[in-house]
């Protein structure tokens, strides 16, 4: 029953996006995102211990005021993605910083790439914007939902990006796709039950391995990115120098050592725009 | 190489795939036709062990390669090219 509402509230909600104009509907999306900070106060409970525990706020209220504030911008999250074309197709609305070294993988059409983000910014523009150099997979975990997953499938822009379940039954269906001179677009910091304890603002939180271990093993190329909010549909992407961590034979060394450097570069963009980070998931379990 | 480099390699490989795994099996019955899917690898539990792999034996194994094997035997016989 809970699906169903929720099916029939997403669906209204995609509705009236459709019917504004993209500056009223990103507006009228953010105060949905505040409507939500107000009303499930479990996930607000959540959002302002993390953000406490995280030290970017001095004390509750600043934590509450940064929390709402990142509730707004999911909300605004949502609609930039239906409408991603409007930012895509216009060159003013996305700055892209990309170093040389990147820049040369994502020309080369044999070389894979793994790009790795955090809940930040719009990460699924980022992925989109980087379509335009070569297919863009992203791994993710379906939603909860899974009539809102479909119809979440059913309103992303295709391009050259598309969503791939993060278990896959294929065991060579990452190394594959790298082979095969794709981007592999992934997320880290959604909590892990079988991730590797690594910190993140000090505090240990289980994080997914996968994409050190593709660095590791596939030897491919991996750069951080961060698709900051400069002002209403408008970002600024940023992606690092290639990451690069020798392996030592030493499986856990290895895969901690990129984590913490991912999780650094995270970490950096967070204090920087704290407003602009999910708060509500709980991270930090032990 | 021999069939008896080759039982050798096998016989390292389930060391490997015992330690690297997650579940629970009888390793000691994994032979050259068991398909790397029924050992209950997936898109990421592999990596740990192509990892381990590459260790054990002193490779660098070609993630080309790599998704083309589909058994142990395969694999056996991938290591077996790279001189392990």
């Amino acid at each position: 029953m809970l699906h169903f509402l929720e099916y029939w509230a997403a669906r209204l909600a995609l509705l009236s996006v459709d019917l504004l104009p993209p500056a009223a509907a990103s507006r009228w999306a953010g105060w949905l995102g505040c409507l939500w900070w107000t009303a499930d106060w479990p996930r607000r409970r959540v959002a302002i211990s993390n953000v406490l525990r995280a030290g970017v706020a001095e004390d509750e209220a600043e934590a509450r005021a940064i929390g709402r504030a990142a509730a707004r911008h999911m909300g605004m999250v949502l609609v930039e993605s239906m409408k991603s074309a409007l930012i895509l197709d216009d060159p003013e609305r996305v700055r892209a910083r990309i170093p040389e070294d990147v820049q040369a993988m994502l020309v080369d059409p044999t070389q894979g790439l793994i790009v790795v983000s955090g809940h930040f910014g719009n990460w699924e523009l980022a992925g989109q914007w980087l379509s335009r150099y070569k297919p863009v997979a992203g791994i993710s975990r379906p939603m909860n939902n899974p009539r809102v997953e479909r119809l979440a499938q059913s309103r992303r822009p295709r391009r050259g990006f598309r969503m791939i379940p993060k278990y896959d039954p294929d065991p060579g269906r990452f190394l594959k796709l790298l082979g095969d001179g794709e981007v592999l677009a992934l997320l880290v910091d959604q909590h892990s039950h079988r991730g590797a304890d690594v910190p993140f603002f000090g505090h240990p939180a289980k994080t997914h391995t996968t994409a050190a271990m593709l660095h590791l093993v596939a030897r491919a190329p991996l750069t951080f990115a961060v698709c900051r909010r400069t002002a209403p549909m408008t970002f600024e992407l940023t992606l690092t120098p290639l990451i690069e961590q020798p392996r030592t034979g030493d499986r856990s060394a290895d895969v901690e050592a990129i984590l913490r450097t991912l999780n650094a570069h995270l970490e950096e963009a967070i204090r920087r725009d704290p407003d602009q980070y999910l708060w509500g998931h709980r991270r930090w379990r032990s | 190489m021999d069939a008896s480099g080759a039982s050798e390699i096998l016989e390292r490989l389930r060391d490997v795939l015992r330690d690297s795994a997650v579940e629970e099996r009888d390793w000691d019955a994994v032979a050259p036709e068991t398909t790397i899917e029924s050992l209950g690898f997936d898109s990421l539990t592999i990596l740990d062990v192509l990892y381990d792999v590459e260790e054990e034996f002193g490779v660098a194994l070609e993630p080309k390669q790599v998704v083309k094997t589909r058994t142990v035997g395969e694999i056996v016989g991938l290591l077996e090219q790279y001189g392990a």
